[in-house]
C-alpha cells in the first residue's frame, strides 16, 4: 500500500512540474496583460510538433531540437502578439479573449492541415527499462522531463528577479500606469512577456509530446487544465500558479490512485468551481482583483 | 417539311447527346461504394489505415476493369472519431452521393450510430471492423459484417491457449471504456473463464487518455500472470510503453487486430515481448488462406509507399471493397436492395479468407455475419513471429 | 413594412421544404437551425448581459441528454443498494425536461458563477461544460458513456382526430419542427429584452456599478436571464437529440459553444437579429464545406472570421447594415431601441 502511494507521489511530482510549466506562462501573461490567453494549449501542441518535425523529419538532436523548438514557440508567440494583441492593447477583455479563440481556432486547425489527424510519436535517445529505486519506478525519460522544468522554472525566476527586462516585467504587472510613466516601454513588455509565456508553454510541449504522444488536439485538455492551475494559485500570481500546478498533479494522481480513474481528468475542473465557489481569489493569493 | 424538321432536330441534338453517349458508354459513369472511417481523431492512424486498404482494393479492382464493366469510385468520408460526424458523414453519402453501397465505419460506436439511418434510407452497409454483438443481433437487415464478433475472437484465441508457454492461469484486462474495450472484457473473460482462467482486475480507459499510470499502478497489484489490452492503435502503444514503465511484469496481449506499429520503430526494451490478436499478419503472406489475394493486397499497399505495419488493419477495407465489388455483380446492378439480396450469396476470397455471410438476429430481419481468421504475432525486439 | 418583413422572412423559410426538396440540403439547414437557436439563446447572456459565458455548450448537452434519458428511461444504482429508474416517458415529456433540467442547472450556475466577473467568470463557465463532459464520459451506467446514447425516438405530433401519433422522421418535418422551436425562441427573447427585466440587463451590462447604486439587483437579474438563456438552449439540444437520434459527450466541447459564440459575434451581440444572421452564415458552412474542403479548412474559416469581426466590425454585421439604412435608423428616435429591433 506505502509503495503504491510512494509511486503515486513520484507520478504526481513529475507530472507536477509541467503543469507548473503551463501554469506560470499563462498566469504572467495575465498578470502583465490582462490576456486570458486561448492560445496556450496550442503552443504547447506547436512545441510537441516542432520536436517531432526536428527529430523525426530533419534527423536533428533530440536535444537540441528541444531547444529550437522551445524558442520558434518564443517566436511564434511574438508574432501572435505583434499582430492580434498589439491592435488591441485598449480594447476590452472580452474581445481580447474572441480574438484569442479565433487564434487557437487557425492554429490547432493548421497543426490537423500540416500534420495530419493521425498521432505522431517522437523517438528519444534514453532507455525504455525504467529506474528502479526500491518499490518505485520512473522512466529516465521522465525524470529528464522533470529536471528540465524545474529547471526552466528557476530561470524564468532569476529572468524575472535578476534582469532588467525582468524588473519592467514585474513593474508593469504591478501598475501598468506607473511603470510607463516611470519609463517603462510598455510594448515590448507585452511582446516579451506573451512570447516567453508561450515559449514556457511550447517548452512543455516539448518535453511531454515524446513521452505521450504528439497529436493536434494535445493541446484542447492542457490549454484548460492550464486555466484550471492558475486559478487555483490565483490568475496573475506567479508562485501561485508554480504551487497550483504541483497541485494539480497530485489532486490527479491521487485521485484517480484511490478514488477513480476515470474521472482523473474531471478532479482539476471540480476542484476549481469548489475553488471559486469557496475562496474566488484562488488558494493562494491573499488579494488580486476579481472583477 | 417533317423529315427536314427531323433531320434539322437530329443535327442540332447530335452534338448535344455525343457526351451523353461518351459518359454511358466505354469507361462509362463509375459505380460508387461510400465508405466513412474515423480519418483524424483519436482513433484515427486505424481508419486511415483501413480507408488506404480500400483505396488499394479499387485500385486492383479497376485495374482488372472495374465492375460491370464501370470503374470504381470509392467516396471517403471522415467521421472524425466521432459517433455524430459519422451519422453525418452517413447521411452525406446516402442522400448526397447516393451510393447504393456502403463501408464503416471502424468504431462499434460509430457503427450503431448509423444503423438506424441504414434502414431509414435502406443501403446496405459491410461493416469491416466493429466488433459489438449487437451490431449484427438488432435485427438490422441491411448490415453485413465481415470482421468478427469479440466472442468469435475469444473462442479462436482460446484454442490458441496451449501454445502459450508457461500457460495461462488468471488475467487482468485494461480496455477502453466503449463497445470495443467492454466487448473484450467481457467476451474474453467468459470464454477463458469457461476454461478455467478466472478475471483479476478490469481496469478501463477513456479513448483519449494519454497517461495511464494510475490504472497501470492499480493492475500491478494484481497477482494475474497476463494482461489484455484492447483499444485503438495510438492508445495501444502508449499502454504498453507505459505497462514496461511501471513494471507490470505480466504478458502482454492486445486485441482486436489493432498492431502498434510504432514498436517496429521504437520497439520495447530489449527482452520484453508483446502478443497481438491479428487478422492478417504481414509478415507472413503466404500463410494467408489465399496467398494470391494477400500478395496482391501487400504489393499495392508496398505501391503506394504506406507504412508497413498499416497492413494489419488495412486488410478490412480491402476485403470490405473486393465483397462490395462481388456483391454489385451479383445484382447485376448498382442498386441498394439488389447489392443487399447479392450480400447474401457472395464467396470472396478475401486477405483474411473466405467472406461468407451467415444470418444472425430475430427471424425475417436477419443480419449478415461472416467467420473470420484469427492468428497471434509475437513481438520482441522489433521482430514478429507467429504462434 | 417593420411589421411586415420579419413574417415575409418566416414564410419565405418555412417554404424552403417546398422549393427545395432535397433531403440533404434540409437536413444541412435543419442542422444549423438548430445551433442558430442555441445561438440566440446564448446572446441574451453575450449580447444583453455582457457577460462571456463560454459553458453555453453545457446548457445544449443538458438538453440532449436530459431529454434523450426521460424518453429512453435508465435504471441506475445510487450506492447502498439502492436504485433510480424511470421507465421510457413520451418524447414531449423528454423535451420538457430537456428545458427544465438546463434551466435549473442554469439557476445553480448562475448563483455560483455570478459572484465573480471577467476572467474569473469565463474559466468558470468553462469548466462546468468540461466537467459535464467528463461526467458523461465516465457515468457509463447513465450515459453510456462513449458508446452514446443511440436509439433516441423521434418526436411526434398528434392531434384530435389522429388514431397514433406521427413521429418526425422526414427531414422535411424535422425542418419544420426547428424552425417552429426558433421562431418560439426568437420572440421569448425579444419579450424578455423588452421588459423590465430586459432594461435592467443592458442598465447593468453599460455600467454594473451605476445599475446597483438605482437599485437594481444586479445578480438577480443576471440568473433569470441564465435561467431562460438555459432552458432555450436545452431545447435546441433535445431538438438536436431527436433529430440526429444519437448523443455522445462531444455535445459538450468547448468547439461548440465557440460555434455559437462566432454566430452571435459576427451577426451582431445584444441585437435581436444578430444570431439569426450569424448563424445563416456560419451554421451550414461545415457541411456545404463537405467534400470541397478539409474540416480543417471550416475551422480556419470560423477562426479568421472572429478575428477580423472582432478587429474591425466590434458590433457585427446586423448593426453594421442597420446603420447604412439611415431611412430606418432616422424613423426611430431612440438608439437602444434600433439596437434592439437589430
Amino acid at each position: 500500500m506505502m509503495d503504491q502511494a510512494l509511486q503515486h507521489l513520484v507520478n504526481g511530482t513529475v507530472l507536477g512540474g509541467t503543469y507548473a510549466l503551463l501554469g506560470i506562462g499563462l498566469t504572467l501573461i495575465f498578470g502583465v496583460m490582462r490576456v486570458v490567453n486561448f492560445t496556450h494549449g496550442e503552443l504547447y501542441a506547436f512545441g510537441a510538433y516542432m520536436v517531432y518535425a526536428l527529430v523525426s523529419l530533419l534527423g536533428l538532436n533530440f536535444y537540441l531540437s528541444l531547444v529550437l523548438a522551445t524558442l520558434l514557440g518564443v517566436a511564434l508567440g511574438a508574432l501572435v502578439e505583434l499582430v492580434l494583441l498589439r491592435p488591441l492593447r485598449h480594447a476590452d477583455i472580452d474581445s481580447v479573449m474572441l480574438v484569442m479563440i479565433g487564434a487557437a481556432l487557425v492554429l490547432q486547425n493548421t497543426e490537423m492541415w500540416v500534420w495530419g489527424g493521425v498521432a505522431k510519436m517522437v523517438p528519444t535517445p534514453f532507455v525504455g527499462t525504467p529506474l528502479v529505486v526500491g518499490p518505485v519506478s520512473v522512466l529516465p525519460l521522465r525524470l529528464f522531463v522533470f529536471a528540465v522544468a524545474v529547471a526552466l522554472l528557476v530561470g524564468f525566476w532569476l529572468l524575472l528577479d535578476r534582469t532588467r527586462i525582468g524588473t519592467a516585467m514585474r513593474a508593469t504587472f504591478q501598475d501598468p500606469q506607473t511603470a510607463s510613466l516611470m519609463g517603462v516601454r510598455v510594448g515590448l513588455v507585452h511582446t516579451m512577456t506573451f512570447a516567453l509565456g508561450s515559449g514556457l508553454a511550447a517548452a512543455a510541449g516539448a518535453l511531454l509530446g515524446p513521452v505521450f504522444v504528439v497529436s493536434p488536439t494535445m493541446g484542447d485538455l492542457v490549454g484548460l487544465k492550464a486555466f484550471a492551475i492558475v486559478i487555483l494559485g490565483g490568475l496573475g500570481n506567479l508562485p501561485g500558479a508554480a504551487i497550483g500546478g504541483f497541485a494539480l498533479g497530485y489532486v490527479e494522481e491521487f485521485g484517480a490512485g484511490y478514488l477513480s480513474t476515470e474521472y482523473r481528468d474531471a478532479f482539476g475542473f471540480l476542484l476549481i468551481i469548489l475553488v471559486l465557489a469557496i475562496r474566488p481569489q484562488g488558494l493562494v493569493a491573499a488579494r488580486e482583483r476579481i472583477g | 417539311m417533317l423529315n427536314r424538321r427531323t433531320i434539322l432536330l437530329g443535327g442540332l441534338a447530335a452534338p448535344l447527346a455525343a457526351p451523353l453517349v461518351l459518359r454511358h458508354g466505354l469507361a462509362a459513369e463509375p459505380v460508387r461504394i461510400g465508405m466513412t472511417q474515423p480519418l483524424t481523431g483519436v482513433v484515427a492512424a486505424s481508419g486511415n489505415y483501413v480507408a488506404n486498404g480500400a483505396k488499394a482494393a479499387v485500385a486492383v479492382l479497376n485495374r482488372a476493369g472495374g465492375v460491370l464493366g464501370r470503374p470504381i469510385e470509392l467516396v471517403l468520408e471522415d467521421n472524425k472519431s466521432n459517433p455524430r460526424e459519422a451519422v453525418a458523414a452517413a447521411e452525406k453519402l446516402m442522400l448526397r452521393d447516393r451510393v447504393p453501397v456502403m463501408i464503416g465505419a471502424w468504431s462499434s460506436t460509430f457503427t450503431l450510430a448509423i444503423l438506424p439511418k441504414l434502414l431509414e434510407y435502406k443501403v446496405p452497409m459491410i461493416v469491416e471492423t466493429s466488433s459489438a454483438a449487437r451490431i449484427t443481433t438488432s435485427g438490422n437487415p441491411w448490415v453485413f459484417r465481415i470482421a468478427p464478433t469479440s466472442e468469435m475472437e475469444a473462442l479462436a484465441f482460446a484454442e490458441l491457449l496451449p501454445k502459450f508457454s508457461p500457460p495461462i492461469r488468471k488475467i487482468d484486462f485494461l480496455s477502453v471504456n466503449n463497445d470495443f474495450g467492454r466487448g473484450a472484457t467481457e467476451k474474453y473473460g467468459a470464454v477463458l473463464g469457461a476454461k478455467g482462467i478466472p478475471t483479476g482486475r478490469a481496469e478501463t480507459m477513456t479513448p483519449e487518455a494519454t497517461d495511464l499510470s494510475a490504472q497501470l499502478t492499480a493492475l500491478k497489484q494484481s497477482d494475474s500472470d497476463t494482461l489484455f489490452v484492447t483499444t485503438g492503435v495510438e492508445q495501444l502503444t502508449l499502454a504498453l510503453r507505459q505497462a514496461i514503465e511501471q513494471r507490470v511484469n505480466k504478458r502482454l496481449i492486445s486485441t482486436g487486430g489493432s498492431f502498434p506499429d510504432q514498436l517496429l520503430h521504437n520497439p520495447l526494451p530489449a527482452g520484453q515481448s508483446s502478443d497481438h490478436i491479428l487478422f492478417y499478419a504481414p509478415w507472413f503472406p503466404e500463410l494467408a488462406r489465399h496467398p494470391e489475394v494477400a500478395r496482391a493486397y501487400t504489393d499495392e499497399w508496398n505501391r503506394n509507399g504506406w507504412e508497413f505495419a498499416g497492413l494489419t488493419e488495412g486488410f478490412r477495407g480491402y476485403d470490405a471493397v473486393l465483397t462490395a465489388a462481388a456483391a454489385i455483380a451479383g445484382a447485376g446492378k448498382p442498386e441498394a436492395e439488389a447489392i443487399r439480396q447479392a450480400l447474401w450469396k457472395v464467396d470472396v476470397k478475401g486477405v483474411n479468407g473466405d467472406i461468407r455471410f451467415f444470418k444472425e438476429g430475430p427471424a425475417g430481419q436477419e443480419s449478415g455475419q461472416n467467420h473470420p481468421n484469427a492468428y497471434v504475432v509475437r513481438l520482441a525486439d522489433g521482430k514478429a513471429t507467429l504462434i | 413594412m417593420r411589421y411586415f418583413l420579419p413574417w415575409a422572412f418566416l414564410a419565405l423559410l418555412a417554404a424552403v421544404p417546398i422549393l427545395l426538396p432535397d433531403p440533404y440540403t434540409l437536413s444541412v439547414l435543419a442542422s444549423a437551425g438548430i445551433f442558430i437557436i442555441g445561438a440566440i439563446s446564448l446572446n441574451l447572456l453575450l449580447g444583453y448581459t455582457g457577460q462571456l459565458s463560454l459553458g453555453h455548450a453545457a446548457f445544449f448537452g443538458l438538453g440532449a441528454y436530459a431529454s434523450a434519458l426521460t424518453t429512453l428511461g435508465f435504471d441506475i444504482g445510487i450506492g447502498f443498494g439502492q436504485r433510480i429508474t424511470l421507465a421510457p416517458q413520451p418524447v414531449w415529456f423528454g423535451f420538457l425536461a430537456g428545458i427544465v433540467v438546463p434551466a435549473l442547472f442554469g439557476w445553480l450556475l448562475g448563483r455560483l458563477a455570478f459572484r465573480v466577473r471577467g476572467a474569473y467568470f469565463v474559466i468558470i463557465t468553462i469548466c462546468f461544460a468540461q466537467v459535464l463532459r467528463l461526467l458523461t464520459l465516465n457515468w457509463v451506467e447513465l450515459t453510456q458513456g462513449p458508446m452514446a446514447l443511440s436509439g433516441i425516438p423521434a418526436l411526434s405530433l398528434w392531434w384530435p382526430g389522429l388514431d397514433a401519433p406521427i413521429a418526425l422522421f422526414r427531414k422535411d418535418q424535422i425542418y419544420w419542427l426547428v424552425l417552429a422551436v426558433a421562431a418560439v425562441a426568437f420572440l421569448l427573447v425579444r419579450q424578455v429584452v423588452r421588459s423590465r427585466i430586459g432594461r435592467a440587463l443592458v442598465a447593468l451590462r453599460e455600467n454594473e456599478t451605476l445599475a446597483r447604486s438605482v437599485g437594481i439587483r444586479v445578480t438577480h437579474y443576471l440568473v433569470i436571464a441564465t435561467v431562460i438563456s438555459a432552458g432555450i438552449a436545452g431545447a435546441a439540444g433535445s431538438l438536436f437529440a431527436h433529430s440526429v437520434r444519437i448523443v455522445d459527450p462531444d455535445v459538450f466541447l468547448f468547439i461548440y459553444t465557440v460555434t455559437m459564440v462566432i454566430m452571435v459575434v459576427t451577426g451582431g451581440k445584444g441585437t435581436l437579429w444578430g444570431p439569426v444572421v450569424g448563424g445563416l452564415l456560419f451554421g451550414p458552412l461545415p457541411d456545404l464545406l463537405r467534400g470541397s474542403a478539409p474540416p480543417e479548412a471550416q475551422w480556419i474559416a470560423y477562426g479568421v472570421a472572429m478575428i477580423l469581426i472582432v478587429m474591425f466590425l466590434p458590433r457585427g454585421i446586423v448593426p453594421a447594415v442597420a446603420s447604412l439604412w439611415p431611412r430606418r435608423a432616422a424613423a426611430k428616435p431612440a438608439a437602444v431601441a434600433v439596437e434592439a429591433e437589430g
